[in-house]
């Protein structure tokens, strides 16, 4: 017989403390299973993130007491980092919390699965929306954090600053979040199909904008870091100031807040969250009111895919990989044309080059008179470490997990009359290919910038090439020594526990290969001529070398020992 | 009626992926619901499920119009997806809890309706276990003892025998058959002719987005004039690049 339980009472909707206990429940059991299997990952997460938020807030302590010392400036600077912090915030929580708020309602299962139980569709975006705005404050938390604690402790601020701009923290972060949401929202009706080219038109439109504006910024005195220059620069950021931006008013709390006006930061604290629940509240109704449609659309609008001849992707690998036998050759089109057609991938190495690219464009320009020994050894070694670190996080992303990924189609690999070897190798070279292009295209840009002499200019491309071989040789043995077949999303396998070592020996490396190039320097500047080779300067020189190419070596033989018997 | 379908249409841009159906599914009757890959067998479902919003026509489900009361239908509905959805990092028996509470569930009821369900459909080996480690088969087998949690007047289930076992086949189909029996209703999307043909109470073929036959095994046959196996009378109602007329059926010998 049919259980009347259900059937014959009025319908009464789950609340929404339902799913906000059900993600708790979630949350704790990843925290369990994450303490009882994996605590080493656990522990270096924590370390790792505890030493960036230390090392910023080290930073963030050393500027204000710089900034200190020159007590009138700092009266009107110190208010303007507030704005330009918050400013940058709203822009980036806006497009943070859009782009998780599309995934956890657009593109995943789980929505669907709790529109078809009887839970009212605000209900759905409202946990969905509070799970996006929690990821997304972690950059606020991340950044804004050791900023306040640093503040608060150059300028010796009362206790109740803490608790007040932990408030204003909690009040600004939905006002942003709610534009985000409702971008989301707009992305699925009207553009379901499209949503990745979309974030990356936005971004692409935002950063071209903030370079154009820096560009006339940097333009507009010829007469860098001066009086002058520094007037402009203040009076081209008066927007940031505008009294209607809700950055305006989270700035205005801390700064009254350090001025100890409580009274004032209570005033502002007030008008902070009565407009972040409004437009919380306003948005969440919206998207409710729309989101059976647009999650329709999402799902089922018409795929009309581009179609791809992938003849440029074909010229250009039988171009670089012309030395290669064809079997390796098809291996690589094949990660060739996956790699240009994931705008994650490119957009990536595009966006941090690009900016790396522009600053060294336009450093000639900040010193027309040109530099001096010692601070071309100085920028030349920073370069390096820039060119370094950005390689390491596009290695640890998406070279490691490269091999990770065959585990998917390895009954077609593995059934290839292609050795194993030869798809470590394939995968090696095809990494070290686009990572040397890219890296050292911005070498020999600063290089030319920098108007290095003959020596330096050598150990500064021979380092950066080095560094490619290592991580990349780095990269492709861990992935070999420790992949996870289980996975099929690079972000996943790219944060697992084979990941994250992969992720800590390429810091490693490069922290030992910016020590040694930065010896080479040091030697360089102290014997006075960056045109001679100096003993100590040549002995690290191989150092580095050796340390790259050895690190490949080993890593590699050992990921390929343990390929060639690993069982699928 | 437990479903009644009138007039539905719903298109995708220029693409009219259900034209104009109208379907009505009694309480205690088992209905297969066949078409080919992009016939129109899922939009339908999702619609009925209310997960899409019909661009012409209705959907009631148990006298509730999903278009006004949707929170009733859904009450009395249960759906399974032809992908299994659970939540990776909670256990089974965690998720029988939270749909549970999602229906209201008191309890010690929830707790026992959950260990029969889970007993029937060989859950409970692996119910404590974490579900981002099950297979296809124990997830599509956890989902359908969820979805039974609150004894739906109406069961909707997309593709519901893929990934499992021979066993398992056995005791969903029996499971269909006794809540048949009960007087609920069981709405069956699938490409496993022979499950429909064994099953069902009546079977609806739908292609290029409309209904081109609909009726009991026999009266299909009975169109078809000879002792067809249903496998044949779908290949030969869908093997026309355009949809027949649905009144002039002809299944040629």
């Amino acid at each position: 017989m049919i259980d009347q339980t259900v059937t014959t009472r009025t319908v009464v909707s789950p609340p929404l403390g339902l799913l906000l206990h059900l993600k708790l429940t979630l949350f704790r059991n990843r925290l369990r299973q994450l303490t009882d299997q994996t605590p080493l990952q656990l522990l270096l997460i924590i370390l790792f993130v505890g030493t960036i938020w230390g090392g910023l807030y080290l930073i963030f302590d050393h500027v204000f007491i710089f900034m200190g010392r020159f007590q009138e400036q700092a009266v009107i600077a110190i208010p303007y980092v507030f704005h330009i912090f918050f400013a940058a915030m709203t822009l980036l929580l806006a497009f943070s919390t859009a782009i998780l708020a599309y995934g956890a309602l657009f593109s995943r299962e789980e929505p669907a699965f709790l529109l078809a139980a009887p839970n009212p569709p605000r209900n759905v975006v409202g946990i969905m929306y509070l799970e996006s705005l929690f990821f997304a404050s972690w950059s606020l938390v991340l950044l804004g954090m050791p900023l306040m604690l640093a503040i608060g402790h150059v300028q010796g601020l009362p206790w109740h600053f803490y608790p007040i701009f932990i408030l204003a923290f909690l009040g600004f972060v939905p006002i942003p979040g709610a534009i985000g949401l409702l971008g989301a929202l707009c992305v699925a009706l009207f553009a379901p199909r499209r949503p990745k080219r979309i974030a990356f038109i936005v971004g692409g439109a935002l950063l071209a904008f903030l370079i154009i504006w820096w560009g006339r910024l940097w333009d507009a005195s010829a007469m860098h870091l001066s009086k002058d220059w520094i007037s402009h620069f203040l009076e081209e950021l008066r927007y940031v100031k505008a009294a209607l931006l809700p950055s305006s008013w989270v700035a205005r709390i801390i700064q009254l807040s350090i001025e100890d006006q409580p009274a004032g930061a209570l005033f502002y604290l007030g008008v902070t969250f009565s407009t972040s629940v409004f437009v919380s509240w306003w948005a969440t109704m919206i998207t409710a009111r729309w989101l059976i449609p647009a999650f329709g659309r999402a799902h089922s609008a018409p795929n009309r895919s581009k179609r791809y001849s992938g003849w440029a992707s074909r010229c250009l690998t039988q171009f670089a990989f012309f030395y290669l036998p064809a079997d390796m050759r098809a291996l690589i089109l094949k990660d060739v044309r996956s790699f240009l057609r994931d705008p994650m991938q490119w957009s990536q190495l595009v966006i941090l080059f690009g900016l790396l690219s522009l600053y060294l464009i336009y450093l000639p320009r900040s010193r027309p008179e040109g530099f001096t020994v010692e601070w071309k050894a100085l920028i030349c070694f920073l370069n390096y470490g820039a060119v370094t670190l950005i390689l390491s996080t596009f290695t640890s992303r998406f070279v490691f997990p490269m091999i990770s990924i065959e585990g998917r189609q390895i009954w077609l690999v593995g059934l290839w009359p292609l050795s194993r070897a030869r798809v470590i190798i394939a995968k090696f070279l095809y990494a070290l290919t686009l990572t040397a292009v890219a890296a050292m295209s911005v070498t020999v840009l600063s290089i030319r910038a920098l108007n290095l002499p003959l020596v330096l200019a050598i150990a500064q491309g021979c380092a950066t090439f080095a560094s490619c071989i290592g991580l990349c040789g780095l990269a492709i043995g861990l992935g070999a020594r420790l992949p996870n077949f289980r996975e099929d999303d690079v972000g996943r396998i790219a944060s697992g526990v084979g990941g994250t070592v992969n992720l800590i020996a390429s810091v490693c490396l490069v922290a030992l290969g910016v020590g040694l190039f930065g010896g080479i320097c040091l030697s360089l500047v102290r014997s006075g001529n960056l045109h001679e080779i100096t003993l100590t300067s040549l002995s690290l020189f191989i150092a580095l070398i050796c340390l790259s190419l050895s690190t490949a070596v080993v890593s590699m033989t050992s990921g390929l020992r343990a390929f060639r018997t690993q069982q699928f | 009626m437990a479903i009644v379908i009138d007039n539905l249409t719903k298109s995708y841009g220029a693409l009219r992926a259900v034209d104009d159906v109208s379907l009505h599914v009694k309480p205690g009757e088992v209905f297969a619901f066949l078409g080919p890959n992009g016939a129109g067998k899922t939009t339908t479902i999702k619609t009925i499920t209310g997960l899409l919003t019909p661009d012409c026509g209705t959907i009631t489900v148990c006298g509730h119009p999903m278009a006004t009361e949707s929170q009733a239908a859904k009450a009395k509905l249960a759906y399974v997806p032809d992908q299994p959805f659970l939540y990776g990092k909670l256990t089974a028996r965690e998720f029988m809890g939270f749909v549970a509470r999602m229906y209201s569930i008191d309890p010690a009821t929830a707790a026992r309706r959950a260990e029969t369900y889970m007993e029937a459909l060989a859950v409970s080996p692996f119910a404590d276990q974490l579900a981002e480690g099950y297979s296809h088969g124990m997830k599509q087998r956890v989902v359908l003892a969820a979805a039974l949690l609150h004894e739906p007047q109406v069961l909707v289930v997309d593709e519901p025998m893929i990934g499992l076992d021979p066993r398992t086949v056995r005791s969903v189909k029996e499971l269909f058959g006794n809540l048949a029996d009960e007087g609920r209703t069981v709405f069956m999307s699938t490409h496993t002719l022979d499950v429909a043909e064994a099953i069902a109470d009546r079977i609806g073929i739908i292609h290029h987005g409309r209904i081109i036959s609909c009726g009991t095994l026999a009266e299909l046959r009975a169109k078809a004039r000879q002792e067809y196996r249903l496998e044949d009378i779908f290949l030969e109602l869908t093997s026309s690049e355009e949809p027949p007329e649905a009144d002039t059926v002809a299944l040629a010998g």
